[in-house]
């Protein structure tokens, strides 16, 4: 809220951005809430990853403006822009297979024992991490384990439950159900719809509508770089929104 | 906290057994040469493994760290040839001897940063960039020399410090040994850069999206590895009073193999010091016993290639059995 006016957490407006004479982005706009959560659909070429990394800040759009909490995005780096609250779980989760559980979730933000050689405070960033992963209700056997031995969908509630602690408030989710099997894409959905209520705003690109029907609130299709449409939950059935993506035709 | 079954086996066995691939190795090997020739659990001769084990292990354990790091480095054998002939040439001209020990690692971390800016700046890889080192270094050393050893014939505090006899036949580098290990554990185990390097070693990538400095990570371990060669280096003069020019050739591909049998990943992303060192001390007393059973010469690089590719596979299985490697 600035002046009295209360922005939306994240807007895109008419994004345009093209690699060459390859029109990648065309004119997207939408917007995000804290606590909404946005599936981002569409086929493989939608366009889908490019919106993300402008986001994320590896790309600048070309054209139109991408603001968060009212303030444009242009110029700051991908690591400021993680500071302001912006944070992604690529696909697999962001972790590293060796380490272990503890060691990943503070990865880049450890909790310092003291700054004289940089020592870890590792009894208290197994215990934060325990707790913060607890609350996603996910059961891990131990925060010592590494994370080479967990399922793609225990990563991934690392990364997510780590923007938690860190107090993120805006997670972008890039295809997080991919090659996950259903008990896992059923485990790794209720995680995430527990983040949402911490009045989170959640970006999940998938092309799997099923995957993102039942936990979101607001639709956006994307087709070959075009907005397709941006369509509330109760407007639309699963299968509008699979006929849309098919025929790149709006509902 | 409830959703959490702390089991103690997974904790301890996970963070300490990928070393018993190595400890294994180390007790059938030295096992063997006791068997075969029992001068070789003499005090003597394990004072000699032991003095071996520290020129080697003061290299391979930074080299280790350097892997962890996802990167190697080729020029350490000249790097450690360097050393010694500048501290010899140094102390032949009368130069304060504690001078001349920091001049001589300032020349290493110097070696260091260059093969740390080549590879993060450029991104070259660390094989190439490195292997232009070695061979560089290797040819201006040959330049200076002439070929010839650089002998000191004075007398200086320094050597006794770095390399003298200390009980019996266990000398100072024992002293130094014990202290680097336990050094480069602590980095790696208990501080933000060994978490950054296995990050980095890990997965690069993500080490970089969730904001680690991936090449000052890098760069700060090439100037560990460059300063503990030249250090290495340093011993090796002290003990001998004379620098070799052909001092460490080889010694790259032994500081490897050691990190390698010591359960680092080639990798990276993972390894410990401990096993690093017990890489050491291997191929230390591989090289010890094969003297003591009389052994031709030649054989002993061929039993070091063979021990390595055993290792090697002993390192895999203990991955994927203890540490999920491959995944």
């Amino acid at each position: 809220m600035k002046d009295g006016i209360v922005y939306p957490l994240l807007e895109i407006r008419n994004v345009k951005k093209a690699f060459g004479r390859v029109t990648a982005l065309n004119g997207v706009s939408f917007d995000v809430q804290s606590g909404e959560l946005v599936g981002l659909l569409g086929d493989n070429g939608a366009g889908k990853s490019t919106l993300i990394k402008l986001i994320m800040g590896i790309y600048e759009p070309d054209e139109g403006e991408i603001l968060f909490q009212g303030k444009s995005l242009r110029g700051l780096s991908p690591g400021y822009r993680r500071k302001l609250g912006i944070e992604t779980v690529p696909q697999g989760g962001a972790v590293v297979p060796y380490l272990d559980v503890a060691r990943n979730f503070f990865l880049g933000r450890e909790i310092l024992k003291t700054r004289f050689l940089n020592i870890l405070a590792l009894s208290k960033m197994h215990e934060e991490s325990a707790r913060l992963i607890a609350e996603t209700g996910i059961r891990l056997r131990s925060t010592y384990e590494r994370v080479s031995f967990l399922s793609g969908g225990e990563r991934q509630v690392i990364s997510i439950a780590r923007t938690l602690y860190f107090k993120g408030k805006l997670i972008l989710l890039d295809e997080p159900t991919l090659n996950l099997s259903v008990k896992e894409t059923d485990k790794l959905l209720e995680a995430i719809t527990l983040v949402k209520n911490y009045n989170i705003g959640i970006i999940f690109v998938t092309h799997n509508v099923y995957h993102v029907f039942d936990i979101a609130d607001k639709f956006v299709i994307l087709n070959r770089g075009n907005l397709i449409g941006v369509y509330q939950k109760n407007d639309v059935t699963p299968n509008d929104l699979l006929t849309c993506i098919r025929t790149g035709n709006p509902i | 906290m409830k959703a959490f079954v702390k089991t103690d086996v997974l904790k301890v066995g996970q963070r300490h057994f990928p070393s018993i691939g190595i400890l294994v190795s180390l007790a059938i090997i030295m096992i063997i040469f006791g068997i075969i020739t029992p001068k070789f659990f003499k005090l003597d001769t394990l004072a000699g493994i032991l003095t071996i084990t520290a020129e080697l292990a003061v290299v391979c354990v930074p080299m280790a760290l350097l892997l962890i790091s996802g990167e190697l480095d080729l020029s350490v054998g000249s790097n450690f040839a360097f050393a010694g002939v500048l501290g010899a040439l140094l102390l032949n001209r009368q130069v304060n001897g504690l001078l001349t020990l920091v001049a001589v690692i300032l020349f290493g971390i110097l070696i260091g940063i260059i093969n740390g800016l080549l590879t993060t700046k450029l991104r070259l890889p660390s094989f190439i960039v490195t292997l232009g080192s070695m061979f560089t270094l290797r040819g201006l050393l040959l330049v200076v020399t002439g070929g010839f050893p650089i002998s000191f014939r004075g007398q200086n505090v320094l050597l006794w410090l770095l390399n003298g006899k200390l009980i019996g036949e266990i000398r100072m580098s024992f002293i130094w040994l014990v202290f680097v290990v336990v050094c480069f554990h602590f980095i790696l185990n208990k501080t933000r850069h060994g978490n950054w390097s296995l990050g980095c070693g890990g997965n690069a990538d993500v080490a970089q999206a969730l904001g680690i400095p991936v090449s000052r990570v890098k760069l700060f371990n090439f100037l560990l590895v460059g300063a503990m060669a030249a250090f290495g280096g340093m011993l090796s003069f002290a003990r001998f009073g004379m620098a070799y020019p052909t001092l460490g050739e080889g010694m790259e591909l032994e500081a490897i193999a050691s990190a390698v049998l010591g359960g680092c990943a080639l990798t990276g992303g993972f390894g410990t010091i401990f096993g690093a060192s017990l890489g050491a001390l291997l191929i230390a007393s591989l090289r010890v016993g094969l003297v003591l059973v009389g052994a031709p010469a030649y054989w002993y690089r061929a039993f070091i290639g063979i021990i390595l590719i055993i290792g090697i596979v002993i390192n895999k299985e203990v991955m994927r059995r203890l540490v999920g490697g491959g995944q």
